[in-house]
């Protein structure tokens, strides 16, 4: 579903991202992991076209990452979601609703749906710059579970949550990830890493460490955080 | 509906929620009431009473100029922080992360602010109109279609403010465009000043009746007003160079798109 080929992206003389290749498969549930600076934030906006890789390519589903078509399909939440502080959640979702292309009642339905789906009911009209943060990630993950989204991509996306809020995400995140849907799950709470996804990538100074299942990266004795500290430590010798 | 008429549908419910639209609207309705009194009064020069309707006319040819400039300065307050604005409070992302074409962001962007403040100024001048017509029973045939006339040059303010806020601080991107108003109206306004009918009554003819190339070429802000005032006044309008100032205009507002477009496509989000 997604493949990142020979992808490099420099900011002037900085190297974020250092030619990195992998490949996700449809319905798989992927985690990038690595230190503040590692590069993955800016591997998730090159996946949404926010910034173009220096050189390389990157395709979605078919198509090149540079077009639209392939976000057609994607739920995105960022890592401090923000959202117009003069729009509701409603008003925020509904928008969100339109741009894939539900109309009327069906976008309606679809919107009260998701609200649910993130606790968000009854605090929905509230405009946005009265939420908390963690009101606006729940709004933000409601977005991206508008329209049945085939991929997910999420940075971050338990910030500013509480231990109810993450629970909550988690629980989205299961469920996601038994209907089939393509998760990647950048972050850096690596239980919640453990408890989400199959497969992770550990990226440090813009490269991939290792990138296989969770079960074939941890070996006996060991947990990922354990596992992540020893490839980030051996490569900072 | 195609996702640029839902950016623009949404570009003008966020302009209006904006204060600085707020403040427009206020400054307007001030305006109104304030000129409503001009239409009430009699007037004498030189102890002979003028006829009402003859003042109106005049009154309301300068009130439209003075709203054009009004919105041409309002406008450039309004585009400036489209950008940046969107940056900051995540309108980008939930546009860009959708399948929204750069170009159609951008697009329905610029025709929002435009479209708002057409009829904005639209309204303006019917306000005007019907006053002057309510008032003095006359109509000023060609009011309407030279505020349509004007429409253009707000269109050439926001794409250039917009293009230019890609490069520089939003206030400096405002004030570099009104810059670029200034030099065309010293540049056309002196044009129009040398052909006008006041200087060929003295008996004096320009010294150099040829402008210079770049004067030609300049875009023709200024000469579009003139243009939209010799609508009104149903005066012979005096061009500078071949070109009629509205294609003029149109090239520069098309190329101004174009580099707008194209260097949009390239910025980091």
């Amino acid at each position: 579903m997604i493949t990142l080929d020979s992808v490099t992206k420099n900011f002037g003389a900085f190297t974020a991202v250092d030619n990195v290749s992998f490949t996700i498969q449809k319905g798989a549930s992927f985690a990038l992991l690595g230190p503040n600076g590692a590069g993955k934030t800016t591997i998730v906006r090159m996946l949404l076209d926010f910034i173009k890789p220096s050189s390389g390519s990157i395709i979605i589903d078919g198509w090149k990452a540079s077009n639209p078509e392939s976000r057609k399909d994607i739920g995105y939440v960022a890592e401090q979601h923000i959202i117009p502080p003069y729009l509701s959640g409603f008003a925020y979702l509904s928008r969100h609703a339109s741009l894939i292309g539900l109309t009327g009642k069906e976008a309606a339905k679809e919107v009260d749906r998701v609200i649910e789906m993130v606790v968000m009911k009854g605090q929905e009209r509230k405009k946005s710059s009265d939420y908390s943060k963690g009101m606006k990630q729940r709004i933000g993950l409601g977005a991206a579970l508008l329209g049945q989204p085939k991929l997910l991509i999420l940075d971050e996306p338990v910030t500013g949550l509480d231990p109810i809020g993450i629970r909550d995400v988690r629980k989205v995140l299961e469920n996601l990830r038994d209907k089939g849907v393509t998760v990647i799950l950048n972050s850096h709470l690596i239980s919640e890493v453990e408890k989400t996804c199959e497969t992770a990538a550990i990226m440090h100074k813009g490269k991939i460490l290792v990138k296989d299942t969770i079960h074939a990266i941890v070996k006996d004795n060991e947990t990922l955080e354990d596992v992540f500290f020893r490839y980030i430590e051996q490569n900072n010798e | 509906m195609n996702n640029v008429i839902k950016i623009t549908v949404y570009t003008i419910s966020d302009q209006m929620r904006h204060k600085s639209f707020y403040i427009l609207l206020g400054f307007s309705v001030l305006f109104i009431m304030m000129i409503r009194g001009c239409y009430d009064g009699g007037y004498s020069v030189n102890g002979e009473t003028v006829d009402n309707a003859t003042v109106a006319w005049h009154v309301s040819k300068i009130v439209f100029h003075l709203i054009t400039i009004g919105m041409v300065l309002m406008v450039s307050m309004l585009s400036m922080k489209i950008f940046s604005r969107d940056h900051e409070d995540g309108s980008i992302v939930l546009f860009l992360s959708r399948s929204v074409f750069r170009w159609q962001y951008v697009l329905g962007r610029v025709t929002g602010t435009w479209v708002l403040c057409l009829v904005f100024m639209f309204i303006l001048h019917l306000t005007i109109f019907l006053i002057t017509w309510a008032k003095t029973g006359t109509i000023i045939s060609g009011y309407l279609t030279a505020s349509l006339v004007c429409s253009v040059n707000l269109l050439f303010v926001i794409a250039c403010v917009c293009l230019l806020s890609l490069f520089m601080p939003d206030f400096i991107s405002a004030l570099f465009t009104m810059g670029i108003l200034f030099v065309g109206f010293i540049s056309d306004g002196g044009y129009q000043f040398v052909n006008s009918d006041v200087l060929r009554s003295t008996g004096l003819s320009p010294i150099n009746p040829a402008p210079a190339l770049w004067r030609v070429l300049y875009p023709k802000v200024f000469m579009v007003q003139t243009y939209a005032d010799s609508i009104i006044s149903k005066s012979e309008f005096h061009n500078m160079g071949p070109f009629p100032p509205l294609l003029n205009l149109s090239f520069f507002i098309l190329f101004i798109m174009v580099l707008l477009l194209g260097s949009f496509n390239r910025k980091e989000i």
